[in-house]
């Protein structure tokens, strides 16, 4: 069965003393990541290369216990909450940059690293890393591929999934493995592409090959705002139909502008009420002709205001505008709960329409700052948790909100998961025979069930007769090996 | 050998199911137009996805398409052209959208449209056991649960048939050209790509270089002076395509992928190829797939990349397969009788 001491003393080891912690101020910090689910945490390792991930994977087998991979905890979903007295291995002291090899268009970097950082490294390359989430000052690259993180700039360029080559994969039974390939193309099924979003339940990345992108040689960044929130979203609709792909087209609500706009001081119209943040980048002509057109269609629904960045600094100063939104929303109550979904963008207005209503009837305090191009929302719904039953509010309309997206014939989450907090919802998407093969995906890189159990899939969720029992394999299915029951509740709601 | 056309997806899952209990080895056949690719495999029965050729869902302002998987590319193009947008993947019209998928081709344009992998969403697969199983979602992004479509893209037919797909488009450019130079090789080739702002393809050949140019009129201007400015004569061709790999002589052509600065290495004693520069593929034809084939894949191998033949005899070679185990698990997982196409995939799956 389970034993931590002993785990313990075998790590500390093999990686140092230093490298362990096992007080219980450690283990309640790390029992949590930013989402609203708190577990509890066995032990915390700090590992600084493949090899230290690798005793870790091995003592954890050798232990019974599960192992929770973990960047820099700023994940919103609880995939890197610990259940069951797991290893938590946390990745932030492996964060150097391994190479930049702008001739191949790639760079190798620990998980660890920064997202900002790699942006900083490449400067005066010519080329930069494009994914840019919006806690990119502090989230990891690791943390990005396992949520195959999105940001603004993914509307023309992709997420996370499309930015990376190669990556070198810690499978639970300590062997070290590459998915993906410095080059275009790798030998065998696109195991990269599973592994990224996969949320740390394949194995642990120990460094990451991704792509680099030539910078645009122009850009061009405008703030429109709208006295309706429906010509806002029209607009965005408008803007696609009419045959421009915008590099970023984020959209805010007057809520949201305003909490914003007393934190940045960055000059967003609060008597709007909603705001378009459009970026459109590439050559320098294309740039001026696409802007038209993004002008031509705002006007085309009344728009209030079009600011143009006349600087570097003044789009700078825009985005951070974007960019601080979750900080600045401190302001109206001391916690939040953020949704993911995704809709189809035609479906923006009704579901913004019933959100609003939604957080009425419950007495919730709703603000939206969401990647429209996308049709990727982020309803933000503040509270403060000292108030008796608001919790109860909250998860309920966040229910709602999610069976209002998936109706609408959306996606359960853009870009920060499933983790503990949505697994549950994974049936109103996916179909028993769907989720047993994701379960076969998951038990063919882990059959021991040991990685990060328990996340992303529903309890129940097997592989059914699955065909590797038959060649001999265990497979006792997810979260049974490491001695944790899948009836065990799932963390606490905090 | 035994040819049929379920008309259903239904109809798949009750002939895969049938094949699996029987042990009946089976190929999923669309256009036939990439079936060379793959290892030489031997099947009893071919299932076509012929009768699977209906649009499910296509509206322009979201970008993207949902058609069955036998959905032959020319009428795909036909009905994407009429919404003002195209799917920028290369093949032929008499290709089935499904068998591109499972084919995975590169586009000559994969420089700026990316590879066709970032483009598939969702798929509906039968597994080899006649399951119906879903990934993905239909909205431009999504991290919901495992990405099964991820694997049964480029997987030749060996997990699943692809029955239904839901693929990223993108508005047609308001204009194009083709820009051609007089001079060619690959130090040609990479001066054009550093001197040219995000071209869509820079195809470079041992005689000439191919520039793909679109966007708005006034931006693809403005490319084709920064060509003429790094290179001397050029032709300008405002209709017409840059030629691909069918423009490779040879009875087989392989393709070659490697990190893109290995390719000059590479390419280095071969008289006949197709370079996509900044991609790192490149198109090579060969005379036949005798020791000329075994002495480029190992000087591709030692560049750590690839070289599957697309056309003609020669198969996919003997590069290793990493976490073959994993392969081993999954196809086991999705094809439990392995009647899909035995052999045909990398690792002998």
């Amino acid at each position: 069965m389970q034993d931590l001491h002993a785990a313990r003393r075998e790590l500390e080891e093999a990686l140092g003393a230093d490298a362990v912690l096992s007080d219980p101020l450690a283990l309640r910090l790390y029992a949590r990541d930013a989402s609203m689910v708190e577990g509890s945490a066995g032990l915390v390792v700090f590992p600084l290369s493949t090899d230290d991930v690798v005793a870790c994977v091995r003592a954890a087998a050798a232990h019974h216990l599960s192992v929770v991979p973990r960047g820099s905890g700023t994940g919103l979903t609880g995939a890197s909450t610990p259940i069951g007295d797991a290893l938590v291995v946390v990745t932030s002291k492996m964060n150097r940059i391994l190479e930049i090899r702008t001739e191949d268009r790639l760079a190798w970097v620990e998980p660890g690293l920064f997202n900002l950082d790699l942006g900083t490294a490449l400067r005066g390359t010519g080329f930069t890393y494009m994914p840019d989430p919006s806690s990119q000052q502090v989230s990891s690259i690791g943390g990005n591929v396992a949520t195959n993180a999105g940001g603004p700039h993914c509307l023309a360029y992709g997420v996370t999934s499309a930015h990376v080559l190669a990556l070198d994969l810690v499978l639970s039974d300590g062997t070290v493995t590459r998915v993906g390939s410095e080059g275009p193309e790798a030998a065998g099924y696109d195991l990269r592409g599973v592994v990224v979003g996969s949320e740390g339940t394949l194995g642990l990345v120990t460094a990451a090959c991704v792509r680099l992108t030539p910078e645009p040689p122009a850009i061009r960044t405008m703030l429109m705002g709208f006295a309706k929130v429906e010509d806002c979203a029209a607009t965005v609709s408008a803007i696609i139909a009419g045959g421009v792909v915008p590099a970023a087209l984020e959209m805010m609500d007057q809520g949201i502008v305003r909490a914003v706009e007393a934190f940045t001081h960055a000059g967003y119209p609060t008597d709007a009420a909603a705001v378009l943040l459009v970026e459109v980048d590439g050559i320098a002509s294309g740039v001026a002709a696409e802007a038209r057109e993004v002008e031509e269609a705002a006007r085309g629904h009344e728009v209030g205001s079009i600011r143009v960045a006349a600087s570097p600094e003044e789009r700078a100063l825009l985005w951070k505008g974007r960019k601080s939104a979750f900080g600045a929303i401190a302001q109206i109550a001391p916690h939040y709960h953020l949704h993911d979904c995704v809709v189809p963008r035609t479906k923006l207005v009704e579901i913004l329409t019933g959100v609003y209503a939604i957080c009425r009837r419950e007495g919730i305090t709703v603000t939206n700052v969401f990647h429209a191009g996308d049709g990727n929302l982020h309803p933000l719904l503040s509270f403060d948790r000292s108030e008796p039953g608001v919790l109860e509010r909250v998860l309920r309309s966040s229910e709602e909100i999610v069976r209002l997206c998936v109706d609408a014939g959306g996606s359960l989450s853009g870009e920060h998961g499933i983790g503990l907090e949505k697994r549950d919802f994974m049936p109103l998407v996916f179909t028993d025979d769907d989720l047993a093969a994701q379960a076969c995906v998951r038990s063919a890189f882990d059959p021991s069930g040991r990685m990060n159990p328990q996340k992303v899939l529903p309890d129940g969720a097997r592989c059914g007769d699955f065909a590797v029992a038959a060649a001999g394999t265990d497979t006792t299915g997810i979260g049974d090996a490491a001695g944790i029951g899948t009836t065990i509740p799932e963390g606490t709601w905090i | 050998m035994d040819l049929i056309h379920p008309g259903s997806k239904e109809e798949v899952c009750e002939a895969l199911r049938a094949a699996s209990e029987r042990g009946t080895r089976v190929s999923i056949v669309g256009g036939r137009t990439h079936a060379d690719k793959g290892d030489p495999c031997e099947v009893d029965l071919e299932i076509s996805t012929s009768g699977l050729d209906r649009v499910i869902a296509y509206d322009p302002a979201e970008m993207l398409a949902v058609v069955e998987g036998g959905m032959p590319m020319g009428h795909l193009r036909r009905i994407l052209a009429e919404g003002g947008q195209e799917w920028p993947v290369d093949a032929s019209d008499d290709a089935t959208v499904g068998g591109t998928i499972a084919t995975a081709p590169s586009s000559h344009r994969r420089l700026r449209m990316g590879p066709l992998r970032d483009t598939v969403v969702e798929i509906v697969l039968v597994t080899g056991d006649g399951r119906l199983v879903r990934s993905g979602a239909r909205t431009v992004k999504s991290v919901a649960g495992y990405d099964v479509h991820r694997l049964a893209t480029g997987s030749l037919g060996t997990l699943g048939a692809i029955v239904q797909a839901a693929i990223k488009v993108r508005p047609l450019p308001d204009a194009r050209r083709v820009v051609r130079t007089s001079e060619g090789g690959m130090l040609a080739g990479r001066r054009i790509l550093d001197a040219v702002p995000l071209p869509s393809s820079v195809v470079a050949t041992p005689e000439r270089i191919e520039i793909a140019l679109e966007g708005w009129p006034e931006e693809i201007d403005e490319q084709t002076a920064a060509i003429k400015d790094a290179t001397g004569v050029v032709e300008v061709l405002e209709s017409g395509s840059v030629r691909g790999s069918e423009a490779i002589a040879g009875t087989t052509v392989v393709e070659v992928a490697v990190p893109p600065s290995k390719l000059e290495v590479v390419l280095d004693e071969e008289p006949s190829w197709l370079a996509l520069m900044g991609v790192g593929i490149a198109w090579v034809g060969l005379p036949d797939p005798g020791e000329r084939l075994t002495a480029l894949r190992g000087r591709v191998a030692e560049a750590g990349g690839i070289a599957p033949v697309i056309r003609g005899p020669g198969g996919l070679g003997d590069a290793p397969v990493p976490a073959l185990e994993v392969h081993r698990r999954l196809k086991a997982a999705f094809d439990p009788a392995g009647i899909l196409a035995p052999g045909r995939f990398w690792g002998g799956l």
